[in-house]
């Protein structure tokens, strides 16, 4: 059997000491966990150790803990591969990240992470009373909101945000897929104060960097941030949500001026931005201005350093083809509804497969 | 010191929906569980919740299917409640947010399950339990009146002088201080104690808590032996497998690529109830016809791979991550494996034990609905119709009496005994050891097949061990997640689970649902259509019998 | 080897050095460049917030476009961020045959269709200096080794993450390159907190404080493991990390001067090109210090 090295992560809030690194050694097979070994040290070393956990199953959501860095769940991390993964052999296993820690790998969640929930409004708020039987409902937006329901509230997502990282106060990737399960969600009659108060937040859904860190660690196929950018899409491409962050705005000058020159101008983009994808508006709104003035020297640096030519500031050239461009703008724009396919529905090799296209698991 | 009209132990599924009934029905509502409630073990129901919703169906006929697949032991009444109550159950849920799989018509949508002569069972892909866990707790959340104390541990019930309960005492998990609860009511809602077994599918912190805190201030236990082993389970961890995987359409081979299902149960075969394909298989193992690992297998790949996206999700995941197999593309090794307490603390329809005040609600408790064996998606029914009326009659037994006042001693002697076992020297067994030695011994002979032997072997084996429990000693001695002290009294309370289990075993001298009795084979209703309780005497239970309720179905034998 | 070459719009834009740079040291490697010059933007990540059908559409052009140059091994970028966008984009139009013929409808009119991967790919510069052209033969055609430069990998999120989408499973080694290409170009990897965080450019423009506090932290990083400079494959992480480095600084607190370089100029500099045709003096924060490094080495050989 082999010999595993748990490098963790202690901390005793009671005796004064500061954390430290504890090694602990421990016989089982490779197919086991890490939280398999953790609760073997803890059974026969050292009963004071400290974790989280029920269901060993990736359920219950309760050990979520840093393996090798990486945020993710103790009972579903294999212990050939995190040794595999490990520096110098040994497993490190640190409490999750951007939470205090109460005990050794125990983290403070209500302070964190079920705050943030609480803000979102996690309830269902329908209109008027319910029907005598069920609200009737398309199929598919009940398995696109269950793509968020699947969260267990692990905390791994939050502890790997690079957002929360240096802005405590971001709502964050677990809070903001719980709030896209209300706004997917056909039987919710709020959908547009849900938007309208998660896009003006400072700390709403702009503030996420679009890093992937929770995409990557969370172990339920949640993707939180693509729940965010679900959120950014029914604000503007749905409800023309204008917000204060300039989230709109960033997001309409670059997709006009895509449209129009089928390239990015960087030098377009910023003062196009503040006036909600216009030019002359930015020049009229005070609190445009005084960003784009923040971002004056910017712009003067980029020019006296060489790397940006006046011409390129101030031209930009259209693609050749660039009607092509546009066309197809046209013919997407002017559909109804917007198309997108969410591969949680229909796997990642969904269509590809035999027997799986769409006739092959839709009837009842 | 906190009281409540109405205190909740337990924040799974029945300990929520009597926390948001008890609410609003206008009581103080407080709910206490030892761990954050969406962490409780609710979570694993995977498969779905049982209703007669479709109008081409009717209650009776999921009554009727359900006291068969009790084996007949289940009290008619109480199952005629529970069918009846479950489409507005489901309803309501769905009012509240719960992302029911839906049809082409955009209507509620089901899937076939065991034993079940409809499909009937509503669902979330296979995280049925934990979207309904997560949908109460936003309700939860949102409505401040109910009071949520969340990581506290219950250590011991608390009765007045009258007899009647008074509240609880509970030991703040983070900081270590201990608090007297005062309560009109207490409904406890602690869950079942499949971790008196290894492996089991339970989670660790199903340990009997509740159960064993009801025996001993009392309270009647009833029908501990029946004790469900799920068909599917993985062989190593004895991780779940949702039956849902045999109701998409999935099959059981034995190792000779043989469907022994047909010998077993022609007309059902994979969907008969689970004491009978558990026994099933164990017998294909036991005769070897079962794979060196003492497994059969079960077959995924017939579902087609979008519909096990879709509808099967989570054990894509296990079969991935816990045994190395894409259960799309290849059988996987199962096997029975410990799952669910049938028996637990006696009640009546309304939630009501027998100790005035004291209510329970889900698998801790004993209505009986399921008998001599639960039907798969029965559970979730249970925890939900019987929370809710545990709740409701809660809120209007407190209305009618004064709050208690329990003296603080109570909390004085728990932190003594506390702090006695915390200062223990070391000259005994680990808590672990006595644990996996338990485990074991109630997975080799109070399994799928029981006989005598091997049932007193475990008697005594168990009496040993509560021995050797009162002298572990733990090593943390802090009062910040004191978790090593917390295994130590669950430890005390599992052993007194098991006890429980194996005297029930031994008593019922015949073979119904769960119980199979290789020395006593044939079900024998002239002297056993009864159910066994059990009562705290001295430090043993005393056996006492009670009456099975019969409304509209006489027992006759059960084919599938 | 020949290429269909995507250069992105920043490289054509902001940071000209790196569009130099790449076509400077293409030569050097073997490599033949043929510019997608009626490509389109890949939308970085801006494009899928406002319509996925739109991006996805776009993308598949650009694909479609590579797909028709003939004899080309591939697809090149020199863009974390367009590889990021893309891959994305590629995913699901190879996950949906429905899906992707629906899309193709929108290219038809221009005779143009995106047929799904088989041996088709489209890899950054990175990817393709360790997978394509390989470590051996860098380090072979490495001139002038970076020795005792100390630098810094900095890869972008959108060439990391999601790890599933990039192609870790064939190649899990690509959150190493960095360190391995800079070994190769006989300089020493530098290892520090920031190394594969985000350098907060996609949120300057919305949350400027969540944005410099990002990139002022990773640099500060850097500085204190004693890096010369870092280098990345991504000219967005180079617009937050160079040209916003003086704005970044009150945000931690403290003087940077911290040289960021691209991908190919320090892969250039390694092969003997000269300074000024790699650009190295059109930065912000100035390079003189990794210019001096060079000259020193230069002279001592």
């Amino acid at each position: 059997m082999p010999d595993y090295t748990l490098k963790i992560r202690r901390f005793d809030p009671e005796s004064g000491r500061p954390a430290y690194w504890q090694e602990f050694g421990v016989d089982l097979p490779e197919e086991r966990s890490v939280l398999d070994a953790i609760l073997r040290a803890k059974d026969e070393q050292d009963g004071s150790l400290s974790i989280r956990c029920s269901c060993q199953a990736a359920i219950c959501g309760s050990c979520g803990v840093r393996i090798n860095g990486m945020s993710r769940l103790a009972c579903n991390t294999k212990l050939s591969e995190a040794a595999e993964d490990g520096r110098n052999g040994a497993i490190v296993v640190e409490p999750m990240g951007n939470m205090p820690v109460i005990k050794d790998l125990i983290v403070d969640m209500d302070a964190v992470h079920w705050k943030k929930v609480q803000r979102v409004v996690p309830w269902l708020l329908p209109e008027g009373d319910p029907p005598a039987r069920e609200y009737i409902v398309d199929p598919e937006s009940m398995i696109d909101v269950t793509q968020s329901m699947a969260c267990i509230h692990c905390g791994a997502c939050v502890s790997a945000c690079l957002s929360l990282e240096v802005d405590p106060e971001f709502i964050g990737p677990a809070a903001l897929a719980k709030a896209y399960r209300f706004v997917g969600d056909p039987r919710d009659a709020h959908t547009e104060d849900r938007l309208l108060d998660l896009a003006e937040d400072p700390h709403g859904i702009y503030d996420c960097t679009h890093c992937f860190a929770c995409v990557e660690v969370c172990p339920k196929d949640v993707a939180p941030m693509d729940q965010i950018m679900r959120l950014r899409r029914r604000a503007t491409a749905d409800y023309g949500i204008k917000d204060q962050n300039n989230g709109y705005g960033h997001e309409k000058a670059f997709t006009d001026l895509i449209e129009k020159y089928g390239t990015l101008s960087e030098a377009q983009l910023l003062p196009k931005s503040y006036g909600d994808g216009s030019l002359i508006r930015a020049q009229v709104k005070p609190a445009a201005l005084k960003e784009l003035g923040a971002k004056f020297p910017t712009v003067i640096r980029g020019l006296t350093s060489g790397k940006v030519s006046p011409k390129t500031a101030l031209l930009h050239h259209k693609l050749q083809d660039q009607d092509q461009i546009r066309r197809i703008y046209e013919e997407v724009e002017s559909k109804e509804d917007r198309l997108e396919l969410n591969l949680y529905i229909v796997g990642e090799s969904g269509g590809e497969e035999e027997g799986a296209t769409s006739e092959g698991g839709q009837e009842e | 010191m906190p009281s409540h009209d109405v205190l909740v132990i337990g924040a799974g599924l029945a300990g929520q929906r009597a926390a948001l009934a008890a609410a609003e029905d206008g009581a103080s509502v407080g709910i206490l569980s030892k761990v954050h409630p969406v962490r409780s073990h609710s979570n694993a129901a995977q498969g779905g919740i049982n209703a007669a919703l479709n109008p081409e169906d009717s209650w009776e006929s999921h009554a009727y299917d359900t006291v068969k697949g009790s084996d007949y032991l289940g009290d008619q009444d109480a199952i005629e409640i529970m069918c009846k109550e479950a489409p507005n159950e489901i309803l309501t849920l769905e009012h509240l947010g719960v992302t029911f799989h839906r049809n082409e018509e955009g209507r509620l949508g089901t899937r076939a399950f065991g034993g079940a002569s409809a499909a009937r069972t509503y669902y979330v892909a296979d995280i049925t339990g934990q979207a309904i866990l997560h949908v109460l707790y936003e309700q939860l959340m949102r409505h401040d009146e109910v009071y949520r104390y969340e990581e506290f541990f219950t250590t011991t019930l608390v009765l007045d002088d009258d007899g009647h309960v008074a509240g609880c005492v509970a030991r703040q998990m983070r900081d270590g201080t201990m608090e007297l609860f005062a309560a009109k009511t207490v409904i406890l809602a602690a869950g079942g104690n499949g971790q008196i077994y290894n492996p089991t599918t339970n989670a660790l912190i199903c340990t009997g808590d509740g159960i064993a805190m009801a025996y001993r201030i009392g309270g009647p236990l009833m029908d501990m032996e029946m004790i469900q082993y799920h068909p599917t389970t993985l062989a190593g961890n004895g991780l779940l497998i949702t039956e849902g995987a045999r109701g998409e359409g999935a099959h059981l081979y034995n190792a000779q690529g043989e469907r022994f299902m047909e010998n077993y149960a022609p007309n059902k075969l994979e969907l008969a109830s689970r004491d009978v394909v558990s026994r099933a298989e164990q017998t294909e193992i036991n005769e070897g016809r079962g794979f060196p690992d003492g497994t059969v297998a079960l077959d995924i790949t017939k579902v087609p791979r979008k519909r096990i996206h879709e509808a099967l999700r989570e054990i894509v995941n296990v079969g991935r991550d816990f045994a190395g197999v894409d259960i799309t593309r290849e059988p996987i090794h199962i096997k029975p494996g410990n799952h669910y307490t049938m028996g637990g603390v006696k009640t009546d329809k309304d939630g009501r034990t027998e100790i005035p005040g004291l209510y329970a609600a889900g698998e801790v408790a004993c209505v009986s609905v399921h008998g001599g064996n639960r039907l798969g998606a029965n559970s979730l029914l249970d925890t939900l119709v019987f929370g809710r009326r545990s709740g409701k009659h809660a809120a209007h037994h407190a209305r009618n009496h004064q709050m208690p006042e329990p003296p603080h001693s109570h909390v004085d002697d728990e932190e003594a005994k506390l702090r006695e076992l915390i200062g223990r020297e070391r000259n005994g067994r680990r808590v672990s050891e006595i644990r996996t030695e338990l485990g074991r011994t109630m997975d080799e002979h109070v399994a799928v097949f029981r006989d005598e032997g091997g049932l007193l072997e475990a008697a005594q084996t168990v009496q040993r061990l509560k021995e050797e429990a009162k002298s572990v000693a733990i090593d943390d001695k802090g009062n910040v997640f004191n978790q090593d002290l917390f295994g130590a009294i669950e430890l005390g309370f599992m052993l007194d689970n098991a006890e429980c289990a194996i005297v029930g075993a031994l008593e019922r001298k015949e073979s119904r649902g769960a119980q199979f009795r290789t020395d006593y084979p044939e079900r024998n209703d002239d002297e056993w259509l009864k159910h066994i309780d059990l009562t705290l005497d001295g430090d043993r239970p005393n056996v006492s019998y009670s009456e099975v309720t019969i409304t509209q179905w006489e027992p006759e034998e059960r084919k599938y | 080897m020949k290429l269909a070459y995507w250069p992105g719009c920043v490289s054509r834009g902001f940071t000209p050095e790196l569009h130099g740079a790449m076509a400077a040291v293409a030569p050097k490697l073997g490599l033949e460049l043929v510019e997608l010059d009626r490509a389109n933007c890949c939308g970085a990540g801006v494009i899928a917030e406002h319509n996925q059908e739109l991006v996805d559409a776009l993308n598949a052009r650009t694909f479609a476009l590579a797909q028709k140059v003939d004899g080309a091994a591939g697809m090149m970028n020199i863009c974390s961020t367009c590889q990021g966008a893309q891959s994305e984009c590629q995913e699901r139009l190879d996950a949906d045959a429905a899906y992707r013929t629906h899309i193709n409808e929108h290219l038809e009119p221009e005779g143009l269709e995106y047929e799904k991967g088989g041996a088709w790919w489209n890899k950054n510069f990175l990817w393709l200096l360790v997978e394509e052209i390989g470590l051996d033969v860098l380090r072979e055609r490495v001139v002038r080794p970076l020795d005792g430069l100390r630098v810094g990998p900095f890869y972008g999120c959108y060439i990391v993450r999601p790890t599933r989408r990039l192609g870790f499973d064939f190649y899990p080694d690509r959150d190493r390159y960095l360190e391995q290409v800079i070994e190769a170009c006989g300089a020493e990897p530098v290892a520090y907190a920031g190394s594969h965080k985000c350098c907060g450019f996609p949120v300057i423009t919305l949350n400027r404080e969540t944005s410099l506090r990002q990139a002022g932290r990773h640099m500060a990083d850097a500085l204190d493991a004693g890096a010369d400079c870092v280098v990345t494959p991504c000219p967005l992480c180079h617009l937050n990390l160079d040209l916003q480095q003086p704005e970044a600084q009150p945000f931690v607190e403290r003087d940077l001067g911290m040289p960021v370089l691209h991908l190919p100029q320090l892969v250039g500099l390694a092969l003997g090109l000269d300074v000024k045709a790699l650009g190295l003096h059109r930065h912000v924060v100035k390079t003189d210090a990794v210019q001096d490094k060079v000259a020193a080495l230069a002279a001592a050989a």
